[in-house]
């Protein structure tokens, strides 16, 4: 107990860059799998998984001995991509079970088992819970418990895949491994076996000042690890801010059905991830590796956050399907942007709302239907613009933020109403028009409550006009679409302006005017340009 | 109430209307209902003529609406309800057609009709005229009755409000009856 430090698990991958390949392809679990590198003839073996151990395969053997040595060899290029993913996902997994990492080498992580007893159980529990997070991750590792980093990490590499060293006979139990049992620097190993030592305990029982005198740093750290002790100081490792999967490929992919498989294997690791850590994916970012050494780059909002993979697979298709790659496709990369995942979809009382799952799948077809600028919940600009407005992205509220957004809502709207009464005084109708508009000019019934608030329906852009006026009101319209209309009632100016502080400057008077053919239009009329327009029609 | 009694859940509710009948201000105010009480609404808009300013004002929640702005394209706008109607969990969809609704086949709106039934999804068709016939479990039509004008002088300053007339045109296993609704705007 060197740094505070009193219960550590140690998970470790063995052959971890081929452990890295087979999650990108499991079907090679099963068949003997040399990591690769190097052009031929001067390949060379990195890695070997465990059928390939087992037939003589070795790291650093010939491309051409190793094929002799197992005849049923798979060799697949070593991939910084899928390591550095494989990693990530070993201690993401870890980090479902401890607050408390330490990223000690590829494959290798330390987790501080403190306070997790109450929750988990003994530590035999612990460890089982820690194998079965990097199993869902795609990653089959070995667990040692012992009170140190140290012999926890020799716990890892020996005995059962689950080796639990009882608190107080970590001595014991590291004095019975052999030496051969580890991976030592070939220079220490043939020292060790120059002295005759072939235990842990051998080597525990040696001065550690003559073995440093003699051997350097490399000793020292061999005393520390056959006594178990910890040394150096426990480095914790966070969460990384980015949340990508990878995966290249030997062959070139021209069609999409045939990618579709490639992203559903990305999707799925990265999922499990995800769901590993008890987030969802709110943004997903694909980036295919072209033929051509380019690259094809497209990014996904969600319209509701996601660890579905077959849904993000159906709508990363319909994306690569509308926005083809310019050649055949040579690697995968998915990226995501992740949000916690809520805990309540909503209350008992709340409205059903869509799955997630069925939502974000008609957003995108309906993206894919009228384009991304065309689908969202709209949103009222801070401005005094006409039709100040936007799209932002549809995304169900749960039922609290949706309560305390309708309250302030209603605040906001009472006194707009109470403004838009129609029991103040009207004028009698003026009008230069028929008997019936005179009807139209009526005084309002204050006795009749308003159902609501009148609706205008907005020409987009604005059409174009010619007005006759006379004072300044209009008398009759000219309309491209209509023909020419006289002006039954009018009513206005409502004169308004803005943005006169910026380049962009408005200034416009509005108009009500009940035209011949029976319907009600908003009239503006420009005054930088001194030109007419239809903003809209009351309907 | 006129909103609970357009909206059905599950069937498909058509409403017609000339300009200036009134017919899009009652759609803003089932939208108002809907969203106010917390559910979702879906809004098909054909011609891109919705005027959110306006909706947000009339104390419609626009986050709790989704537009859809098919841009003139009536086979898109058709090809959208059909997607939102059979996704559960939308409490209205709303299609609003336009001044120059398309012809839409009995076979079309009768598939529209059981998609809504199956999901619960109430549809409502806002449109010129009428487009899916026999389909619909309601169909109501609009026409301006009165306007009225204010302001202090002689001349009126602003448009003070509305009136429109809702009469039913047809209504699912009922006979037709000469029943109508007067309903007051203010602008």
């Amino acid at each position: 107990m060197v740094d505070g430090v009193s219960r550590v698990a140690c998970v470790r991958v063995e052959a971890f860059a081929a452990a890295a390949v087979e999650r990108c392809e499991p079907g090679l679990r099963e068949q003997p799998l040399a990591v690769v590198t190097g052009a031929p003839p001067a390949t060379r073996v990195v890695e070997a998984n465990a059928p390939a151990r087992a037939g003589g395969v070795r790291a650093g053997l010939s491309d051409a001995e190793a094929g002799v040595r197992c005849p049923g060899l798979v060799r697949r290029p070593a991939s910084a991509d899928a390591e550095a993913a494989a990693r990530h996902a070993l201690l993401e997994a870890c980090l479902s079970v401890s607050p408390r990492l330490e990223d000690a080498a590829p494959g290798v992580v330390h987790v501080d088992l403190a306070g997790l007893h109450a929750l988990f159980g003994a530590d035999a529990d612990i460890a089982a819970r820690l194998r079965r997070q990097a199993r869902a991750v795609g990653l089959e590792a070995r667990v040692g418990v012992a009170a140190t980093r140290a012999a926890a990490a020799v716990a890892a590499r020996v005995g059962p895949t689950v080796n639990v060293l009882p608190p107080g006979g970590e001595g014991a139990a590291l004095a019975a491994v052999p030496l051969a049992a580890l991976d030592w620097p070939e220079p220490l190993a043939a020292t060790f076996t120059r002295w005759g030592l072939t235990t842990l305990g051998d080597l525990a029982a040696l001065p550690r000042d003559g073995l440093g005198a003699r051997l350097g740093p490399g000793g020292l750290a061999a005393h520390d690890r056959a006594t178990g002790v910890d040394r150096t100081p426990w480095v914790p490792w966070t969460a990384p801010v980015f949340w990508e999967e990878a995966q290249g490929l030997e062959w070139e992919l021209g069609t999409l059905p045939a990618l579709v498989p490639v992203l559903d294997a990305v999707l799925g690791r990265l999922c499990a991830r995800l769901a590993a850590a008890h987030l969802v994916a709110d943004t997903l970012e694909v980036r295919l590796a072209l033929a051509t050494g380019g690259h094809h780059a497209r990014s996904v909002t969600l319209a509701a956050p996601l660890s579905d993979a077959g849904a993000l697979v159906a709508l990363l298709t319909l994306e690569i399907e509308a926005h083809p790659p310019s050649a055949a496709v040579t690697g995968v990369a998915i990226s995501a942007h992740v949000v916690a995942r809520r805990a309540a979809p909503g209350g008992l009382w709340q409205p059903p709302a869509p799955a997630p799952r069925d939502l974000a799948g008609v957003l995108a077809r309906l993206t894919t239907l009228v384009g991304r600028a065309n689908v969202g919940a709209p949103v009222a600009l801070d401005s005094h613009r006409p039709d100040a407005c936007s799209l932002t992205s549809f995304v169900v509220e749960p039922a609290e933020e949706h309560a305390r957004s309708a309250r302030a809502t209603a605040d906001a709207v009472k006194p707009a109403r109470a403004d838009g009464a129609i029991a103040e005084p009207t004028s009698a109708a003026a009008s230069p028009g028929k008997p019936s508009d005179a009807a139209a000019g009526a005084e309002p019934p204050t006795e009749e409550t308003p159902a609501g608030a009148l609706a205008l329906r907005r020409l987009r852009p604005p059409r174009a006009v010619t007005v006759e006026a006379a004072d300044g009101r209009p008398l009759r319209v000219s309309d491209p679409a209509a023909g020419t209309l006289d002006v039954v009632m009018c009513a206005g100016p409502w004169r308004i302006s803005g943005d006169w502080w910026d380049t962009d400057v408005w200034a416009r008077d509005e108009w009500d005017v009940a035209l011949g053919d029976d319907t009600v239009w908003r009239l503006a009329h420009n005054r930088l340009t001194n030109t007419w327009c239809l903003d809209g029609v009351y309907d | 109430m006129l909103v609970d009694r357009l909206l059905r859940q599950g069937a498909m509710t058509e409403l017609v209307g000339p300009l200036s009948s009134g017919r899009t201000s009652l759609l803003t105010l089932c939208l108002r209902d809907v969203t106010g009480r917390g559910a979702l609404a879906a809004l098909v808009d054909t011609d891109h003529a919705f005027d959110a300013v306006g909706a947000a004002a009339a104390g419609v929640e626009l986050r709790r609406v989704l537009w859809i702005r098919a841009e003139g394209h009536r086979r898109h706008a058709l090809k959208a309800a059909d997607l939102l109607v059979r996704c559960p969990g939308f409490a209205l969809v709303a299609l609003d057609l336009g001044e120059s609704p398309p012809r839409l086949s009995v076979g079309a709106a009768y598939r529209l009709r059981l998609a809504a039934r199956r999901s619960g999804v109430t549809l409502l068709v806002v449109s010129a005229r009428r487009v899916v016939g026999g389909a619909a479990a309601l169909a109501v039509a609009a026409r301006r009755d009165r306007l009225a004008w204010a302001g202090p002088g002689v001349l009126p300053r602003r448009l003070a409000g509305m009136r429109s007339e809702f009469h039913l045109v047809r209504k699912q296993g009922a006979p037709s009856t000469a029943e109508a609704e007067r309903v007051w705007w203010t602008a």
